[in-house]
């Protein structure tokens, strides 16, 4: 754009009227008409700039001001002392990971031995519920008139019993209307038959219709599939089944009792394991009852630190309250109340005196309830019959290392523990950025931990990179090298077309359709190798991943073909003449050559993908909880959250200018921050290798 | 390379021999994986599209006249209410027209009443609610846009200012959606100002100005949740979409208009007004319906800045009117008021009706209603908008 300027063009033309170079008009300080122009569009342009600053600016005064409060936050957790409870909370959550994990695996054995008995009841009590169900209205109707007969009848015995006792010769007059009684409710009762006569076929109809019905016999558990005879005698149960009948059809009591047997014997076999089991539990107790009583020592304190912390915010709102009121009696009384107010600092060491106190006896109680529980995991049976069994025991033994080393390491903080000790600034920067939890609104302790959160983010991000870019550069290679022009045309076109599809619109459809359909995929059998497989949840990472990566294929598609597209023509044509076949080319010539451009778009496929909000907030499940990666990669077969979707969900419910809100900002800024760190790295790659 | 060099020593003698057989065969398999790669991709996408439409037509395509659910389109969400009568047959009503069919029909007694939220009515307001948002942020961006990408093809010239508004777009068009959201609240929200009277002032400090004169208050307390700051907040997304498309419709007007008009003694601005801006003009509109596309399915922007998940009435619908003032403060209120409502949005409501409410066989209708005509619209504002870059480039050739 390096046109003349048509201010500079020789003064000395423009002398001649009329002449084509004329001068310039008017001038505001050496300014004429067209540098106004010029910088209104500048100024314009600079908008940009100035909308990129004003954001920082915005994220930036909410979020920076989270962490002097995060900071306040956490002081008054270390000195109120709940800092020291919860080195014996985690223990406690510590022991119960393993209990529980005990304790499933205990059921899982017993159930074990009448789990076909037990599917098929299941089995059986789902179809009895649906037809329940589907034929409600019959039903209660037939319900409500066999009720009403039984009333009948009821009223008509007493009536009866009631004439037999009258002597005739004396209360003539009461037999005459009891009798008359009987006669009504005798007519009653005959209305009544041939209604209920009626509506029995009608409900047999009905409940056969919907057990002709194959759906009806289509559970949601995979592992629910019943022979042909199975099925009559449920169907003939089912039909048995009217609002009436007594006790359960002889197949289904029969099924009951095997069950019920089984387990009884099991529960004989498995004696020792339940009273292991029972051991833990009561081997917990003490230290139960200790982390409880700590616990509302704690509370006190905290309770008592934050009437500290608004103290001179009430203060300040009486007085202002007392100066504006004119009524010097409710003057007086306001200023006492304000003068009422504490305004000196808790004594924390006397708060916290009780916990110092119960070191010495959380030390014997935990050295005791270590060794015990040690000696009784031991105990726990090395077999199990069923893979279930196998794996909890197996999580129970390493919860019991987790839980040894957490005693431990609690120990140890506790005798250095102090409730004054500074809290430093950088500390509360760690606990937000590398702490586990993200709790809020609770009673105890709210936590802002970024953790959970960005693990997530990071989690869903992989996944759908690793299912994205090998689709997209494979269809970028296709479509660029491989394809006949007129195949271009459309694939091209056709592809950048997903891009416009509304991200809640893939949220939507992965909530509806692609949740159940990844479930009922995971129970096919031969799937099972699949990591994570069978899944028992419909939203998930892994399906938040796919989506994202669907919908990160075009960018990616597009920034790939375009460095392709980039490598000169001779680079191949130099290939092809050397005699390689037309793949060589493309592999070994032509994709090496635009690798940098594929990395810079992959990376910016990522930086996509990890802003994305509405399918995130829609499918991946948003449990708060960092995914628990001992089961390898199966991993992605949890629910998670994410750094957008808190953002997104939380935000309409917090109050404006409150820690959560700003910590909620914070996230924001992390997430901007991200995002320019992955834009400027794309555009270095770029830049670095362009020169080939 | 291992290949290669087998191959080489194997046609020594013939050094134009054709490709071995096995060579052909592994070119083609793998060729094959690259295509099916491609059309898998393109499967999906397919597969998306049918499971909506299927689901989705149904609900708003009628068999007889007027062939389409004219109720779909005529009303906003409202609570669905399905009932049983005595006699057995069930009633879906929405909620307004479930009370009047109660006070028309006092005697009837119903059985099994359920509610389901935001299932009943149609998908009116969120309709006009979407419409409204991208009309203000397309106004909005395409001005800045237009102006930045003027400036950056006609007037800049290489340096350090150029460089650092570059780099700027850049970095926004890389920003997430949500962060666009934060910071729209942030500003437009609860900062921006607005004229007020001391009883409506939430702020104090520098921040509440007494206009000289006046009762009234120059306030930074920002527009509160309403479409002109859901505008803005999309403008703001939308900006980078815009200029880049309108900088390429101005690059592709060739420099030999310029230096023509440039030569007859034009100015600058003269040149630009009357030998470029025409010529870009369908690249320009081609962008705006680019950033129309883009900024109609967003949901996260308008999550805290515009979009509420309820709302009885239309926007422009009892609006309150001082009626002191004179005409123009009564025109001047009215348009403000107008501007700083809330609506509702269909990616909005889509995401209320898929995540809020559990999925039922009375729910499905409007869940998938919903969807598809949103589809429909940006899928065919979308295909609009490549159209129309293919048309005007077929026709533009100098």
């Amino acid at each position: 754009m390096s046109q003349s300027d048509p201010s500079s063009t020789p003064s000395a033309d423009s002398k001649i009227r009329g002449g084509q170079f004329r001068k310039k008009g008017f001038t505001v300080f050496g300014l004429d008409l067209q540098d106004f122009i010029r910088f209104f569009f500048s100024g314009n342009a600079s908008l940009a700039i100035v909308i990129l600053v004003l954001i920082c600016v915005f994220l930036a005064r909410e979020a920076l001001l989270f962490f002097p409060d995060h900071h306040q936050g956490l002081k008054a957790y270390r000195k109120s002392g709940q800092e020291f409870v919860d080195f014996v909370g985690d223990e406690v959550n510590d022991f119960t990971i393993l209990y529980s994990n005990a304790n499933v695996a205990y059921y899982a054995e017993l159930n074990q031995t009448s789990l076909e008995q037990d599917n098929l009841l299941a089995a059986y009590r789902a179809v009895q519920s649906l037809v329940k169900n589907e034929t409600s209205r019959v039903r209660d109707r037939l319900e409500d008139h066999l009720d009403d007969l039984e009333d009948v009848v009821d009223d008509l015995e007493e009536a009866e019993e009631d004439l037999a006792k009258l002597d005739p010769a004396v209360d003539g007059e009461k037999i005459a209307e009891l009798k008359k009684e009987i006669s009504e409710l005798n007519a009653e009762k005959q209305q009544l038959e041939p209604v209920i006569a009626e509506l029995r076929p009608e409900l047999r109809k009905a409940s056969e219709t919907i057990l002709n019905n194959s759906l009806t016999w289509k559970f949601d558990d995979a592992s629910l599939k019943l022979s042909e005879e199975q099925r009559e005698k449920f169907r003939e149960a089912v039909l048995r089944d009217e609002p009436d009948a007594q006790g359960d059809h002889p197949y289904v009591a029969e099924l009951k009792k095997i069950s019920a047997g089984k387990k009884a014997a099991a529960a004989e076999q498995l004696v020792d394991f339940k009273a292991t089991v029972t051991a833990l539990r009561d081997a917990a107790k003490p230290l139960k009852s200790l982390h409880s009583k700590l616990k509302r020592v704690a509370s006190e304190a905290k309770r008592e630190s934050e009437k500290f912390d608004t103290a001179p915010g009430r203060r300040a709102a009486l007085l202002e309250g007392a100066a504006k009121t004119s009524d010097p009696e409710e003057k007086a009384r306001k200023i006492k109340m304000a003068e009422a107010v504490m305004i000196k600092e808790p004594d924390f060491a006397t708060l916290t005196q009780p916990l110092y106190a119960a070191i010495p006896e959380h030390k014997a109680i935990a050295e005791k309830m270590r060794t015990e529980v040690a000696a009784l995991v031991k105990q726990l049976p090395e077999k199990a019959s069923t893979q279930g069994a196998r794996e909890r025991l197996k999580h129970a033994r390493k919860a019991e290392r987790t839980f040894d080393s957490t005693v431990s390491a609690s120990l140890k903080k506790m005798d250095k523990w102090n409730h004054d000790k500074r809290y430093s600034v950088i500390g509360s920067v760690t606990a937000f950025i590398f702490g586990k939890d993200w709790v809020t609104n609770s009673s105890w302790h709210d936590f802002y931990g970024l953790l959970p959160l960005f693990t997530g983010s990071l989690m869903i991000s992989i996944i759908a990179l690793v299912v994205a870019v090998p689709f997209a550069v494979s269809a970028a290679i296709y479509v660029n090298q491989l394809a006949p022009v007129h195949e271009q045309n459309l694939v091209k076109p056709a592809i950048e077309f997903i891009e416009a599809i509304p991200s809640v619109v893939l949220g939507f459809f992965g909530i509806f359709v692609l949740g159940t359909m990844l479930r009922n995929v995971s129970q096919v059998e031969w799937l099972s190798w699949v990591p994570g497989f069978p899944m028992s949840e419909r939203l998930t990472i892994l399906n938040a991943g796919l989506l994202l990566a669907f919908m990160a294929v075009p960018t990616i598609f597009t920034l790939a073909e375009d460095a392709l597209n980039n490598v000169p023509g001779a680079f191949s044509e130099n290939s092809l003449a050397l005699g390689a076949s037309k793949l060589q080319t493309v592999l070994q010539v032509v994709f090496p050559t635009a690798m940098s451009g594929i990395i810079a778009a992959a990376l910016l496929g990522f930086g996509r993908i990890i802003g994305e909000t509405m399918v995130v907030l829609l499918v991946a499940g948003n449990k708060i909880k960092i995914p628990d990666f001992s089961e390898g990669l199966g991993v992605i077969a949890q629910p998670a959250h994410t750094m957008t979707g808190i953002i997104a969900q939380e935000l309409g419910e917090v109050d404006n200018g409150s820690l959560h809100w700003r910590a909620l900002f914070m996230v924001g800024m992390v997430l901007f921050f991200i995002s320019l760190a992955v834009n400027y790295g794309a555009q270095k790659i770029l830049i670095r290798f362009q020169k080939v | 390379m291992n290949e290669f060099s087998d191959n080489q020593i194997l046609n020594k003698e013939r050094p134009f021999a054709p490709q071995t057989q096995k060579r052909r065969q592994t070119d083609t398999a793998v060729s094959w994986v690259f295509r099916l790669a491609t059309y898998g991709i393109l499967a999906c996408a397919a597969y998306i599209f049918g499971d909506i439409i299927v689901k989705g037509a149904p609900v708003v395509f009628r068999a007889e006249a007027p062939f389409i659910n004219v109720e779909f389109f005529t009303r906003s969400p409202e609570t669905l209410v399905v009932f049983e009568t005595q006699d057995g047959t069930e009633r879906q009503l929405a909620f307004s027209d479930y009370s009047q069919w109660k006070k028309d029909n006092p005697g009837v007694e119903i059985a099994k009443e359920h509610t389901h939220s935001y299932s009943g009515g149609g998908i009116l307001g969120p309709l006009v609610g979407t419409a409204l948002l991208t009309i203000i942020c397309i106004v909005i961006a395409l001005l800045i846009g237009q102006a930045t990408a003027i400036f950056l093809n006609e007037y800049s010239s290489k340096g350090r200012f150029i460089n650092v508004i570059r780099l700027a777009i850049m970095n926004l068009a890389g920003v997430p959606s949500v962060v666009f959201g934060l910071f729209g609240l942030g500003l437009f929200c609860l900062f921006f100002p607005v004229i007020t009277t001391a009883s409506e002032l939430r702020v104090e400090g520098w921040r509440a100005i007494q206009l000289f004169g006046t009762e009234k208050y120059l306030a930074f307390q920002g527009w509160g949740t309403c479409m002109l700051a859901g505008g803005c907040t999309l403008a703001v997304m939308v900006l980078p979409v815009i200029i880049t498309a309108c900088e390429e419709s101005l690059k592709a007007i060739p420099m030999g208009f310029r230096e023509a008009s440039l030569a007859l003694g034009a100015t600058k601005w003269q040149t630009i007004r009357t030998s470029v801006l025409p010529y870009a003009f369908p690249g320009m509109l081609t962008a705006s319906v680019l950033g129309i596309t883009r900024v109609a399915g967003e949901t996260a922007p308008i999550m805290f800045t515009a979009a509420l998940a309820h709302k009885d009435k239309l926007p422009w619908q009892g609006l309150a009117v001082n009626p002191e003032s004179g005409f123009f403060g009564r025109m001047l209120s009215q348009v403000f008021g107008f501007f700083t409502e809330s609506v509702q949005a269909m990616p909005y409501h889509i995401y209320t009706v898929a995540a809020r409410i559990p999925q039922s066989e009375y729910t499905r209708p409007m869940q998938y209603g919903s969807v598809f005509v949103f589809m429909v619209l940006v899928m065919c504002l979308s295909a609009l908008s490549v159209f129309l870059r293919i048309h005007y480039r077929k026709k533009m050739k100098w």
